[in-house]
């Protein structure tokens, strides 16, 4: 019995020493990881309005570029993300905006840049998903990120919306191909991405753009 | 630290443990390397080794979990109940492993992410687990520091090694920098993916073990 009751104590207090010495330990580095954290959406946005900056540059660098390069704009209740480029750069003037919803296996969060019109895809990227490595996870490859460039979000017809499927038609300007395998995952961007097409569309008649 | 000294009962005049620390060293980097010889730990091994940076770095990641394990399971080992041992000894490793992890997430986080679970697995390393219950639980605290740091400095040197050549007929670089240039060498893909990790783990296992084996035979002789 006695044996019992040092064990019980044995553990309980190893186990609030390690508990306490991981908290110090995670108090202490929690704003560190805040801010690089934060880096980390400010270099996805940077990368999907295809804002130039250096590889190795460090979270303050990247919020540094960020501040000078990319304004943060209100429509509606859309958050915009506008880089205006320096003047004499051959880049184009960009529109972030963020995208987020239910994935297959989790939520699936990501940026889609459109280009001053508001209506022509230059890039897209996503920063969060759990679907199936290497098949629904390809989404977050720069091969499928590819298929989405100069697509539009609305067709000539005035359809919002996109469509991925397998075998899309190249031409139509609102069909962006699938990946093979990952049929559920693709339906699931789909309707995440034409569920923000609509909101843009609708953000922008609400505001007389 | 004077507490632990007087535990010390191999400690002889002759400096400190004598002369099984450097016996002890030696075990853990050469003779009974822990992955050359015991072939423990292979999974991240194989995992990490795409660039040399990142061997490096779980290399350190180990070492210190290792060191650090060691140390407090062979200071504990006299106080602590034979039945809930491992539970202990476990409890002792991710407490280091997540305090590297920390650090690592906020002051490197590039490397974090590049090395993803890797590190947090480091809890569930066979050369962890097994120096803490093979060597540690049975002897003094300083001795089980020179113990950990061989075993880590042991997995650390291999890790190199396969960094080192993964990285440079994978993709020319050898930390980044580019050292075979595209114009007369092509980057073999293959090294970079796992099947390359096993390659190399591979023939670096039966180098090591041929230099070992000529050394013993030429004792013999």
């Amino acid at each position: 019995m006695k044996g019992n009751i040092y064990t019980l104590f044995y553990a309980g207090s190893l186990g609030a020493v390690c508990a306490l010495l991981l908290t110090a330990a995670s108090s202490f580095t929690s704003t560190y990881q805040q801010a690089d954290r934060e880096a980390d959406i400010k270099r996805n946005i940077l990368n999907v309005l295809g804002v130039p900056y250096s590889e190795r540059a460090s979270s303050r660098e990247l919020v540094k570029i960020f501040k000078e390069n990319v304004r943060q704009e209100q429509l509606g209740k859309l958050e915009l993300y506008r880089y205006v480029p320096k003047a004499g750069s051959n880049k184009e003037e960009t529109i972030g905006i963020a995208f987020e919803g239910k994935g297959l296996l989790g939520p699936i969060k990501g940026f889609l840049a459109l280009a001053a019109d508001m209506k022509t895809i230059c890039g897209i990227t996503i920063y969060e998903q759990q679907e199936t490595p290497g098949l629904g996870g390809e989404i977050a490859s720069a091969g499928f990120y590819e298929r989405f460039k100069g697509k539009r979000i609305v067709d000539k017809a005035g359809n919002v919306g996109i469509t991925i499927k397998v075998g899309a038609d190249k031409s139509a300007v609102n069909e962006v191909d699938a990946i093979s395998g990952a049929t559920m995952t693709c339906d699931k961007v789909e309707a995440i991405l034409s569920r923000l097409a609509e909101k843009i569309v609708q953000e922008k008649r609400n505001n007389g753009r | 630290m004077a507490d632990s000294r007087a535990a010390c009962t191999t400690c002889t005049s002759n400096g400190l443990c004598g002369g099984r620390g450097i016996v002890t060293l030696k075990d853990g980097v050469w003779a009974n390397n822990p992955l050359a010889i015991q072939v423990l730990g292979i999974c991240s091994a194989l995992a990490v080794t795409n660039k040399l940076e990142n061997s490096l770095v779980m290399g350190a990641a180990l070492i210190f979990v290792c060191v650090g394990s060691n140390f407090f399971v062979s200071l504990l080992r006299k106080a602590t109940p034979h039945r809930i041992r491992m539970i202990a000894e476990v409890a002792i490793i991710a407490t280091f492993v997540i305090l590297f992890d920390q650090f690592l997430k906020a002051f490197y986080w590039e490397m974090s992410k590049q090395l993803g679970p890797y590190v947090g697995l480091i809890i569930t390393n066979c050369i962890i687990m097994g120096r803490a219950e093979a060597f540690a639980l049975h002897n003094p605290p300083i001795l089980s520091i020179v113990d950990g740091f061989a075993n880590g400095f042991g997995y650390a040197v291999i890790l190199a090694i396969i960094g080192f050549f993964r990285e440079l007929l994978g993709s020319g670089q050898v930390m980044g920098f580019q050292i075979l240039t595209d114009k007369w060498y092509t980057p073999n893909q293959l090294m970079i993916l796992a099947p390359g990790a096993f390659f190399a783990l591979a023939i670096i296992i039966a180098v090591f073990n041929a230099i070992k084996d000529t050394e013993t035979w030429e004792n013999k002789k």
